[in-house]
Formats: C-alpha cells, structure tokens, sequence
C-alpha cells in the first residue's frame, strides 16, 4: 500500500515554470501539437440565437467594425479562455496542496486546490473564476471547475449555473504540457466540447505585468469599437 | 475600426511613447505641408507582445524623428494600427510575432516561440 502511494507520488510531474503557447507544426510529432475544439452544437432554444449572434459579430468584423469583446474592454476572460490567449504564456506554481496558474493576458489568477472536496455548484458564488479542485491520476492532473458567471462565456457561448470544466493537465513531454479541456453543460450543450491546449517550457522568460490602465478602445453609441485619438 | 487594406506613412517627431496595456501608443507630431502640425496616434500591441519583436520600453522618447507605417482609422481620425516604424537609429521594428519585419538587431526573445 504505502510502495503503490509512493510510486503514484513518483510518477507526478511538477509543471511549476511559465509556458508558452505551441502550435505543432510541419516537422513536429503531431502527438505534442494542439487540438482544436470541434464547433458547438447547442440544443434548442439556445442554438438558433447563438448561431444568429455569432453570423452577426462575424459580418460587423468582415465590414471592419467588430462589436466589442470582454477582452477589449479589459474584463478578464476568466476560464478557460484565460488558459489561451493569443501568444501569452502561463505560469503554474504547483505546490501539495494547490496549484496556482497565472495567465501574462491581464495577470488573471486562478488557484486549484489538492486536498478539497470537489465544489457543490450551488455553493459557489458565480465568478470568473468559479472554484477548482484537482486530484493526481498517475502523471495527469484531473481538475473539476464549477461556478462561471453568465458573462464569462467561451467563445460567447451561452451557459448554465450548470457547467462544469473538467481538465486533464499533463507533460506530454519534458517541456512540452498538454491542458485538455472538456466544457459540459446538460441545459445548453448537446455534447460536451473538448479541446487540447498545448505550451512549451520558457525556462528563461520573466513573465510581464499586464494591468489595464490605458485603454482607447471604446464603444459608440453604434455599438461600434472605436479607438480615441489625442489629434482631431 | 482599421482599415487593412490601406497603407498611410507619418514622418514626423515622437510627442509620447506609451508601454502601456492593453496597448502601447506612439504619439506623432506630422509637418503639415502649408505649415501646422496634425498629431497621430498610433495603436501597438501590448509591451509584452512588442518585447518579442524586439522593441524595448526605451526605445523612443519625445523628440525623435520617426517615420511610421500604419493601417488607418476608417472614420479619418488621426490614428491607426502600427504596422512598422522606422526608429531614429534606423531599425525597422513591427507590431509584434509575425506581423512586420523581422527585428535588425538580436534583441532578446522569449525561448521556445
């Protein structure tokens, strides 16, 4: 009993150390590239205004005004969008009993705790980052999410108080770590969506700050993105 | 908000150079033929992503001459979306990974991109 725990506790990485986004790409083992999600498929009612809302924004972006987003008005993407923003890395400080992930994109933090019961969804007061507990499979670190309020949606998916992120982090290789991210949500989703976040190790890289103190970017009364300039 | 399909070049003096988020700005002072000035602003990415194509917070200050290629605002305000800038000491800097030229000089990057 106590050789099996201790042989589990060897095969545990430590994914402590900033890491950046890697997409693959010609020359790479495939195994260690990501995997994109496939596209949503929501049940009635909700597929069909999704489906409108998402045609709209993709026409007003096509004619150069793209509507606003969280992340152009400096809210925080929240999870699991803070897991892959554009180019920015992540930093994991894996200790015993949490782990704590930091994202470059507005310095979003979020923590996963090691020795806690899974939440009660009805227990967690909806936020951006809702409540995380984690426990080690072997090598894979198996993360349970709930409590995502309605605003911080993935990918401007609509969801329930219902949703649960599950995540399987592990090191696919040495320096290479893979976040696979499955979103369920019985009210919403017909299937759940999974994807597969892949970064590699930047062991020299000191992460920088990112606090949204100076931003142009407004909405006008069009609902249209507009940058303010300081000429006329 | 920028048009993509157009290209305008500024020359004229740095007024500001914000290494700011969400964005960094370079503020410009344009020479008006005819006389005056018409002040631009020019939107870049965030410092970090700046600093992995080689620009550094220093890198401008008032007073330097630069030359800037942009894709403009489509409303005709004075402002647009770096695509390179021509520093006073001759490096061609783009607006982060992929998107302008390549650094001149070997500025340190981030590992691993």
């Amino acid at each position: 009993m106590f050789a099996t725990a201790v042989f589990a506790q060897a095969q545990r990485p430590d994914l402590t150390g900033v890491w950046g986004p890697y997409r693959g790409g010609r020359g790479a083992d495939p195994k260690l590239a990501p995997t994109p999600a496939g596209a949503p498929v929501l049940k009635a009612p909700y597929a069909k205004p999704y489906e409108e809302r998402r045609a709209a924004a993709a026409a007003a972006t096509q004619r150069g005004e793209p509507g606003p987003t969280n992340g152009m008005l400096c809210v925080p993407y929240g999870v699991p969008t803070m897991m892959s923003v554009a180019v920015y890395p992540v930093e994991f400080i894996q200790t015993p009993k949490q782990i704590t992930i930091i994202s470059e994109a507005f310095s979003e933090v979020r923590r996963v705790y090691l020795d806690k019961p899974p939440s009660k969804i009805d227990e967690v007061p909806p936020g951006y980052y809702g409540r995380s507990t984690g426990r080690w499979e072997g090598d894979t670190l198996v993360v349970d999410t709930v409590g995502i309020k309605d605003t911080v949606q993935y990918q401007t998916m609509p969801h329930s108080d219902q949703m649960r992120i599950t995540e399987r982090i592990r090191l696919a290789a040495p320096n290479i770590l893979h976040d696979q991210i499955t979103i369920e949500d019985p009210v919403v989703l017909e299937k759940p969506i999974t994807y597969t976040l892949a970064y590699s190790r930047l062991a020299d890289y000191e992460m920088v700050e990112f606090v949204c103190d100076n931003n142009r970017e407004f909405v006008d009364a069009n609902g249209v993105v507009r940058m303010r300039t300081q000429g006329k | 908000m920028f048009d993509t399909g157009k290209k305008v070049t500024v020359k004229g003096s740095v007024t500001a150079f914000e290494w700011t988020n969400p964005h960094a700005y370079i503020e410009v002072d344009v020479p008006q033929e005819g006389g005056g000035v018409k002040h631009w602003s020019v939107e870049m990415g965030s410092p970090s992503i700046l600093m992995q194509s080689g620009w550094k917070f220093k890198d401008l200050k008032a007073g330097d001459k630069i030359t800037v290629e942009l894709n403009p605002l489509r409303n005709g305000d004075p402002g647009g979306l770096l695509i390179q800038a021509t520093l006073p000491d001759g490096r061609v800097l783009g607006n982060g990974p992929g998107r302008g030229p390549a650094p001149s000089t070997s500025a340190a990057a981030p590992t691993g991109r």
